[in-house]
């Protein structure tokens, strides 16, 4: 053992080794062009819908999903946020990407809940409206969702 | 080679306990890759500093050292080896079987 190695030096050196853990932590992110992509594409679909073409809605549905499932498997770890450096695995919740995949089923739920809700209303083009609506959500909770996770992997310890 | 001494799981590593080379190694520990420029400005230390300090790790086999280029820059790429895993947990669980062997004999005292 140690024995030249007093209490309180290992404790500084423990507590340093949990400052750099923490500084790991903190760059735990989704990149930010990520958010964007989604909440214009979100944008665009609604914009679609004011043509009144059902084609034109489905063709841009189905390409901005293929575009999408591309992209996001690349991205939706919460590994890849920062240019500098790639976040191990077992210090990232391996649950994210389930998160940020159950944010987005919320999103259209929303999507669909807000449409409903202003066509009952009478509001003019309703399916824009709540795409906007919702385009702002992901540009707000994207980030949010993802500093609850690095909150998370903060509390949680080594293995 | 560094000194160690041994502990179960626990094994000092006489290389790694300097407070910079201790920093270095628990940032690559939660990291597959960092750029030379993350630690750099997280440990607050000058780039010769630094490369020393890389130098010796690298020469211990504990880290590793890439230079890709990315967008015409030169870059480097720093790794945690197997070998530098194993000597920095095995640090950790030294460290903290003094934290914890100083806690028991206040304790009974």
């Amino acid at each position: 053992m140690a024995d030249h190695v007093s209490r309180a030096d290992a404790q500084h050196a423990l507590d340093d080794v949990e400052l750099r853990r923490r500084q790991i932590v903190a760059e735990i992110d989704v990149p930010t062009w990520y958010w964007w992509f989604l909440a214009l594409g979100w944008a665009g679909l609604g914009l679609v819908t004011v043509a009144g073409d059902p084609w034109l809605s489905v063709v841009a549905t189905v390409g901005f999903g293929a575009i999408h499932s591309a992209l996001a498997p690349r991205v939706i770890d919460g590994r890849h946020g920062s240019k500098q450096l790639a976040v191990r695995g077992d210090v990232v919740d391996r649950h994210v990407a389930g998160l940020v995949v159950g944010f987005l089923v919320v999103l259209v739920a929303i999507t669909i809940g807000i449409a409903l809700l202003a066509d009952a209303l009478g509001a003019p083009e309703p399916a824009l409206l709540a795409s906007l609506i919702v385009a702002a959500i992901v540009l707000i909770g994207g980030p949010q969702l993802m500093a609850l996770v690095r909150r998370r992997a903060e509390r949680s310890a080594r293995p | 080679m560094p000194r160690e001494s041994h502990a179960g799981d626990a094994r000092f590593d006489e290389l790694i306990h300097p407070s910079t080379r201790l920093s270095i190694v628990a940032l690559l520990a939660s990291a597959d890759w960092i750029d030379f420029a993350f630690v750099r400005d997280r440990l607050q230390v000058s780039d010769s500093a630094l490369s020393k300090q890389f130098a010796t790790l690298e020469e211990a086999g504990y880290i590793t050292v890439d230079r890709p280029v990315s967008n015409r820059r030169r870059r480097v790429r720093v790794h945690l080896t197997d070998t530098g895993r194993a000597a920095f947990e095995g640090h950790v669980a030294a460290l903290r079987a003094v934290v914890a062997s100083a806690e028991s004999e206040s304790a009974t005292l």
